[in-house]
């Protein structure tokens, strides 16, 4: 009996108690000095609504997400029949054929050996970089791109290694599509290369104005091997892949080939710009 | 004698008392860099301040993948075809161990990058992780939703149970020692409603059940991200939309920085700089990707059931056709359009439904707060600046959930997540 009737205070106490229970501290606001003025002091259950802050447009009905969006689907896609079926094909490609090449690649090697792959491939791919850079005259990024390429052979043995980025030298991407468009050449139709992927008629001419350049430097002699011995080739497309992060189906969305367009378009400006 | 019963009650009641309510982070000593909720929600955690954690080389994990709806290999279009299957991810630990499923967001996939972060959180820490699509995302629909038509919270959960039974048959030989459960924003709710459709299946009897930054009533919380794109952005005029805004921004910074480096530090330094982006914008571009969500949900739900309120039920599609004229039309489709067009009339049909309010209780957390008061196996972690909340949700939680609801004081929507102090609770919680 008084078990009970001790039990039934306990809980009446206990709802006592909670009733009490004080309004949450303001201490939030108090202990954050960017946040400031009477507009941000939480509810008595401690909410600050970060709508609160925003200025909205006063009838809710701007179509800006909408305006934007179509503007921005309006890319130069004259065989988007083909190319929208070179993008199954490549996921098709990548789901069967890449993707389990490559994770068998991680599978057998260890992870600086595939470092040192990704460097070297890397170190050839500064030559195109450089030509590039000198063709749109960056005095500054030639400069840097060359003292990587001289740190990166010699210090890095043949570029097994980075020392050059570690020494603050990133690397810097310039192709020959860069190049055209810096000269202003429009992008051209968009297209799907197979295999490769997105591309535009302006970036294939230049893939194949730097493939023919670098036939034709044969730097550290890897392209006249590669001739000879096929497997060289094969490494690099496995290279490439594995560093490429971009996974068909990542965006999970029925339009991802218009994202991917549009992405694609973009980030070919931004290239240009900078 | 008595007396000194009567005050160990009462002392007793005073600890039930302070057990009971919530536990509040104070921001001082929550120490979480970002006080921006919109800055937290895109940025999340400064890359120095998240919890160490594995690579993917030391995860032994693999992606598999379900047939649960033959049918749609004969009913959905040519180029549906990757996803006319589920597929999830399996992260397996070489011994016997716990296994926790992990609902994703809104519209995310089982890869998604807090999917991908809780897997390596919970994997170091010795789980055997499933990660899961949410029933919201292009590939559920497709591949395991009954309706597909997401929104109705009992029913994704029934659709999701069915997906983890069937994760579950296809790897019998796993040594498991318990179930536990969680997921993150909308994947929280789904983890809610999956528990307790889990107490009368009782097919997991899930020991531990996390719920992370959940929308505490659905229509708030869509009406909240509907609402985001309405916001007044300086820059936007004629000639400028707000995606040439961001990228002018961006090219401008790269220019001003010299190089591009694409790398985890580039959000807080952009911030740093003078493009840095207004509340406005940042609540902009929070409110696009959404609303693109909220098109793939009423494009897929719409195809599939064959609507014809976005594409005419008998167009002929192949892995050729140009989907941009449906896409067009579904981006002008946000949340809200999307309950009111697709979700309300088909609850209607089917269960005799009613009022928008009737069905507002039904898919929000309300309809299991009975439950989730009784249930001393859930808890929920949430921020008060989430923007998915709205006025009286945190004191719903505190009332339901007293001293199992975490407030933390910043973080906005799930951006505190990969905090360390966030990601010390979530694992202590699980270790009991």
């Amino acid at each position: 009996m008084v078990n009970k009737l001790l039990f039934a205070t306990a809980l009446l106490v206990a709802g006592n108690a909670l009733a009490a229970e004080t309004a949450p501290r303001a201490s939030v606001i108090e202990a954050d000095p960017q946040i400031t003025g009477a507009s941000l002091a939480p509810e008595s259950d401690g909410f600050i609504d970060p709508l609160r802050e925003l200025k909205f447009n006063p009838g809710l009905d701007q179509r800006e997400f909408e305006r934007s969006t179509l503007e921005a689907l309006n890319v130069y896609d004259p065989l988007e029949s083909m190319n929208r079926r070179i993008y199954h094909f490549n996921y098709r490609l990548d789901q069967w054929v890449l993707l389990p090449v490559v994770s068998g690649y991680q599978y057998v090697t260890p992870r600086f050996v595939r470092t040192g792959v990704s460097n070297f491939f890397n170190n050839l791919g500064d030559v195109p970089n450089l030509f590039n850079s000198v063709l749109q005259l960056k005095a500054k990024r030639s400069a840097e791109i060359t003292a990587r390429l001289m740190f990166n052979t010699l210090i890095g043995v043949g570029g097994l290694w980075d020392p050059a980025t570690k020494m603050g030298l990133p690397r810097q991407s310039e192709d020959f599509g860069q190049t055209l468009g810096f000269y202003g050449v429009p992008d051209g139709p968009f297209l799907m290369l197979p295999v490769l992927g997105p591309s535009n008629l302006r970036d294939t001419t230049g893939l194949v104005v730097d493939y023919a350049g670098e036939q034709a430097v044969n730097y550290l002699n890897v392209a006249e091997a590669s001739t000879d011995h096929p497997e060289i080739f094969a490494l690099r497309v496995v290279d490439k892949r594995y560093t490429t992060n971009f996974r068909y189906g990542q965006l999970n969305s029925p339009f991802e080939y218009e994202k991917v367009r549009y992405v694609y378009t973009q980030a070919r400006k931004l290239q240009i710009a900078e | 004698m008595l007396r000194t019963l009567r005050l160990a009650a009462l002392l007793g009641g005073l600890l039930m008392a302070a057990a009971a309510s919530a536990r509040d982070i104070d921001a001082a000593s929550y120490g979480y860099p970002l006080t921006n909720p919109f800055e937290a929600t895109i940025a999340t955690t400064p890359p120095e301040q998240r919890p160490t954690l594995p690579s993917d080389d030391e995860i032994d994990q693999a992606d598999y993948s379900l047939n649960l709806r033959p049918e749609r290999e004969f009913t959905l279009p040519d180029n549906f075809w990757s996803v006319k299957k589920l597929k999830y991810r399996l992260a397996r630990q070489d011994r016997e161990a716990p296994l926790i499923f992990v609902i994703a967001g809104t519209g995310a996939p089982y890869s998604s990058s807090i999917n991908e972060y809780l897997k390596k959180l919970f994997y170091q820490a010795g789980f055997h992780v499933v990660q899961l699509s949410s029933p919201t995302s292009y590939d559920f629909m497709s591949a395991a939703s009954r309706f597909a038509t997401p929104g109705i919270s009992q029913e994704d959960a029934e659709d999701m149970y069915r997906v983890m039974q069937a994760v579950r048959a296809q790897h019998p030989r796993l040594p498991v020692s318990d179930f536990y459960l969680t997921g993150y924003s909308l994947g929280a709710l789904d983890a809610a409603f999956v528990s307790h459709l889990d107490e009368t299946r009782r097919s997991f009897n899930f020991k531990r059940v996390l719920l992370l930054n959940p929308p505490v009533n659905l229509y708030t919380s869509i009406n909240n991200l509907d609402k985001l794109v309405q916001t007044q952005v300086k820059g936007i005029d004629r000639s400028t939309t707000f995606y040439e805004l961001m990228l002018t921004k961006l090219t401008r910074y790269f220019q001003d920085k010299g190089y591009i480096d694409l790398n985890e530090a580039l959000l807080y330094d952009f911030q740093q700089s003078r493009q840095h982006l207004s509340n406005e914008q940042m609540a902009m571009l929070i409110g696009t990707s959404f609303r693109f969500s909220a098109a793939d949900i009423a494009f897929t739900s719409d195809l599939i059931n064959r609507r014809g309120l976005i594409i005419p039920p008998k167009f002929p599609i192949t892995e050729g056709s140009s989907l941009t004229p449906f896409f067009k039309r579904a981006l002008q489709c946000d949340f809200d359009c999307y309950m009111t067009e697709q979700v309300i009339p088909m609850w209607r049909a089917r269960t005799d439904g009613n009022s928008i309010l009737q069905l507002v209780n039904q898919v929000s957390l309300y309809a299991l707060e009975d439950y989730l008061r009784d249930s001393p196996k859930i808890a929920v972690m949430h921020n008060a600046d989430d923007v998915i909340l709205g006025p009286g949700d945190i004191g719903f939680l505190r009332k339901v959930f007293g001293d199992r609801l975490t407030l933390y004081p910043h973080g906005g929507h799930c951006g505190n997540l990969n905090y360390r102090v966030n990601s010390d609770a979530m694992l202590e919680f699980f270790r009991g």
